[in-house]
């Protein structure tokens, strides 16, 4: 539990991170733990369906939740004399979901996620490209192969029985990390918190990720695949496997991403998309991911009619290319990560989702006071020696999106 | 030892901490910019936006898109510096001016650490003063636009939103087009109609600055008046635009996207211009029939009936008239059952209005709210930015809370009979025609269109 205090405004953030993400699913419930969270909305013993929201909002906060690979989190930001609600309501799907699920919500809630899908991926111009460079990056026994939306048929496939067994095994309070930021005093926000979660019962220990954890290092053979799409514009993507966010080498990820992508000055931005004009946008970014190998993306837009063999080469070469780096562009992606991190830190709401962040998965809230000055300890060396070895050939999926013919 | 706790009802809420938020100060500068600001100190942060008349409303037709294209273009270089190294310059600073071009007016924002704001400020005024647009960024940037543009009519959700604009303002009215302009208009651009648009539009008259953050209130002015004070060029005065919408037409569009595993779903009249008595009437009204998650709209189409992962109501209030909108994503087999929902909600509001119960809790979220959208410096920057966009007093945002608080049954009924208008709302489904045509059209929801972009 952490406890960040800060009473400048009279609202407090709770947040909530479970230590369970898509990569806890097995084979045959793909899509499953997002669907859960969905659940997580539907009442518990003391909270009818709809009340949740409907508390929250009442009081003037405003809440979510969301799922990722290696996590899921619940959020709510309101009025700092509401805390107790949100404790209550927190506590009260921890300790008491179970009797207040029946097959109607859970119909009600597919329903719901299966049209999320439709909205995100399937109905969606590229819609489906992480789904296959995840597949292209991570073998079969890896827990990031899939995605944490699911297909379709695990999705039907979901029983009420999985939704018993998901929550005894993963919702138990020695999976969970609460942070509180905002105006309380600590010591009281620390006996209303043992109030309301102090009486729920740890649970088993957590089961081991299924699969293969680490893969080593390298994405495979260059093999293209190409999608014929209803999509407006080539797009080529570039991907591979690098050190997890756990890694101090993560540090480094960021600076070469940023070098790469971030602002107008960055090397995609001014050669690819200003320069040479072989692009419409270029990005690149390194997920925060911990399990085993995290993923690195990179992707290239080209104009209508441009031949994918001259984007693959454009962005193929900026990657290699940084293995020469200018000590002034590493001085610059810094100077932009320490504004980025103040504006960060400065929402009470995403204070409290890093804080739980650093918590849950490197096991320290503290770690994240000392972010940017990891971030300025990156060298010209240590951003040439990743380049090197993480976006050269042996580690790059490459995926083609062209728009059908009759476009 | 624990204390017992009672889970069976909510708990009370604590004693209630007041929250204030001060008014901005005023000043104006000789040439007409006004400058507003205000000081706070918990990051060390600046946040910045300079307000400029010069929004798509400004533009004339034929030349569609002009504004934004200015917009884009205005970081392609200065009379000082190539594009590369302004960005260069501003990024060495950890930060990077953003410019968004809406109906109303054009923004430049940042924000950026306390003790670079100087810095930050010169090149802020470089940029608008004293822009190159270079021939060659000018044209870089309109094949990005025409690029994106294309992008825009392939992506279901932003084809439903220019087509129900489309369909609900008349053709003579610039918000009958997509924002940023057609094909046509943005591929006609040249470099020359650019630079001659922000001439005319990039002034200070009628402009505005905002700074919100780590400041020192007494050098505000001095800075500004440093960066922007011999900026002198006067602004021609706004177009005149016809009326926005003709006699309310009720129809149905189909867009026709074969295969398509969803539709969008749009259901849109026109609304009141921004600055209205009763704005804050309408927004708990609106809160009430479909601006939140508990939502009357929200709570039949998702939560009783999973026909969408969510569906929203809004009210975009622009100057010259606004549009009230209802947009939702269903699956192909429930398109027909969910705007038939949708469209019974809306008569049903407009018919019997909210109870006092949803009223007031419309209001205590509304209020209740207001501390988190006024949190951090960017967000307040950007609120008092909108005071001048849209001539609204100093304090307009300020008092936002006491007004929402004053919202009665009465108000917010009126609202929901008045600005909720089932009888002239129009249609709009980005979907599989083939398969959706039939079971819409014995909704009798007006004469039905297709047609396939």
């Amino acid at each position: 539990m952490i406890l960040a205090p800060d009473s400048a405004t009279p609202v407090v953030a709770v947040n909530l991170w479970y230590g369970v993400g898509s990569r806890n699913e097995t084979p045959g419930r793909t899509g499953f733990a997002h669907l859960f969270e969905h659940m997580m909305f539907q009442g518990s013993e003391n909270v009818p369906k709809n009340r949740h929201f409907d508390l929250v909002e009442r009081a003037g906060g405003s809440l979510n939740a969301s799922t990722w690979f290696d996590r899921t989190n619940y959020f709510e930001t309101l009025p700092s004399h509401f805390l107790d609600l949100a404790l209550w309501l927190e506590s009260d799907r921890m300790g008491f979901l179970l009797p207040a699920m029946t097959s109607e919500k859970l119909e009600n809630q597919r329903s719901v996620v299966l049209n999320e899908r439709s909205q995100r991926y399937d109905n969606q111009p590229y819609g489906d490209w992480d789904e296959r460079i995840q597949a292209l990056v991570f073998p079969p026994d890896h827990p990031y192969q899939h995605t944490v939306i699911g297909s379709r048929e695990d999705i039907a496939a979901a029983t009420l029985d999985d939704v018993e067994s998901f929550f005894r095994t993963f919702y138990v309070p020695n999976n969970a990390v609460l942070t509180l930021a905002g105006d309380f005093e600590p010591e009281h926000a620390l006996s209303r918190v043992e109030a309301w979660f102090g009486g729920i019962p740890r649970g088993a220990a957590i089961p081991p990720i299924p699969g293969r954890l680490d893969p080593g290092p390298g994405a495979g053979a260059p093999e293209r695949v190409v999608v014929e799409a209803e999509v407006p514009l080539p797009r080529v993507i570039l991907a591979g496997r690098i050190p997890p966010a756990s890694d101090p080498e993560f540090w480094v990820a960021d600076i070469a991403t940023s070098i790469l992508s971030d602002g107008r000055a960055s090397r995609l931005y001014r050669r690819l998309v200003r320069e040479r004009r072989v692009a419409k946008d270029a990005t690149a970014y390194a997920f925060p991911l911990t399990t085993g190998r995290s993923l690195f993306v990179s992707w290239i837009t080209g104009y209508p009619g441009a031949d994918p063999a001259v984007l693959e080469d454009a962005l193929a070469g900026e990657l290699e290319a940084l293995a020469e780096v200018d000590p002034l562009e590493v001085q610059r992606a810094v100077a932009l990560a320490e504004t980025r991190f103040i504006r960060q830190v400065e929402q009470l709401s995403s204070r409290a989702d890093l804080l739980s962040m650093y918590e849950q998965l490197f096991g320290d809230a503290a770690l994240l006071l000392e972010e940017v000055d990891r971030l300025r300890e990156v060298t010209v060396d240590q951003v040439r020696e990743f380049a090197a070895t993480h976006f050269g050939r042996e580690n790059r999926a490459i995926l083609y999106y062209l728009p059908k013919e009759s476009n | 030892m624990r204390a017992p706790v009672d889970r069976s009802e909510p708990p009370p809420p604590g004693p209630i901490r007041p929250f204030q938020l001060d008014p901005p100060s005023a000043e104006v500068l000789g040439n007409g910019l006004r400058i507003r600001f205000l000081a706070r100190s918990q990051v060390p942060l600046v946040s910045g936006c300079l307000v400029l008349d010069a929004g798509e409303t400004g533009v004339a037709p034929g030349a569609e898109g002009l504004a934004v294209l200015a917009g884009d273009a205005l970081q392609g270089g200065t009379e000082r510096r190539s594009g590369v190294e302004f960005a260069e310059a501003m990024e060495r600073l950890g930060t990077a001016f953003s410019v968004s071009t809406g109906w109303d007016a054009a923004t430049v924002t940042f924000t950026c650490l306390a003790d670079r704001l100087d810095e930050v400020l010169l090149y802020l005024s470089e940029a608008v003063r004293l822009p190159a647009y270079p021939d060659d960024e000018v044209a870089r940037v309109r094949e990005q636009r025409l690029a994106a543009i294309r992008q825009r009519r392939m992506q279901p959700s932003q084809l439903a939103d220019d087509e129900i604009d489309r369909v609900v303002f008349v053709k003579e009215h610039p918000y009958h087009r997509p924002l940023s302009g057609t094909a046509a208009s943005v591929g006609a651009a040249t470099p020359e109609a650019v630079r001659a648009f922000a001439k005319e539009a990039y002034v200070p008259d009628r402009g505005g600055f905002v700074l919100v953050g780590d400041l020192d209130p007494g050098e505000v002015l001095e800075k500004a008046e440093t960066h922007f004070g011999g900026w002198s060029d006067t602004y021609p005065g706004r177009r005149a635009l016809p009326a926005a919408t003709g006699p309310a037409l009720r129809r149905v569009v189909l867009v026709h996207r074969p295969g398509a595993v969803q539709s969008e779903i749009r259901i849109g009249h026109s609304a009141p211009a921004r600055g209205a008595a009763n704005e804050e009437a309408i927004r708990v009204a609106n809160t009430i029939f479909g601006g939140a998650f508990t939502s009357r709209l929200n709570l039949n189409l998702r939560e009783e009936n999973g026909f969408t992962y969510g569906v929203r109501s809004r009210f975009a209030l622009r100057r010259n008239g606004g549009a009230f909108t209802i947009g939702a994503a269903t699956a192909t087999e429930v398109t027909a059952a969910a705007l038939r929902e949708a469209m019974g909600e809306l008569q049903r509001f407009h018919r019997e209005g909210p109870t006092e119960e949803e009223v007031s809790r419309a209001r205590d979220y509304l209020a209740g709210i207001f501390p988190l959208q006024m949190e951090t410096t960017a967000q307040l920057a950007s609120r008092v930015a909108e005071t001048l966009i849209f001539d609204l007093p100093d304090d307009h945002h300020v008092q936002a809370r006491e007004r929402i608080r004053s919202v009665d049954l009465g108000a917010a009924a009126e609202a929901s009979a008045r600005h909720f208008r089932p009888d002239d709302a129009a249609v709009v489904v980005v979907g599989d025609a083939d398969r959706i045509q039939e079971e819409i059209e014995a909704l009798g929801l007006g004469p039905v269109e297709r047609f396939q972009p």
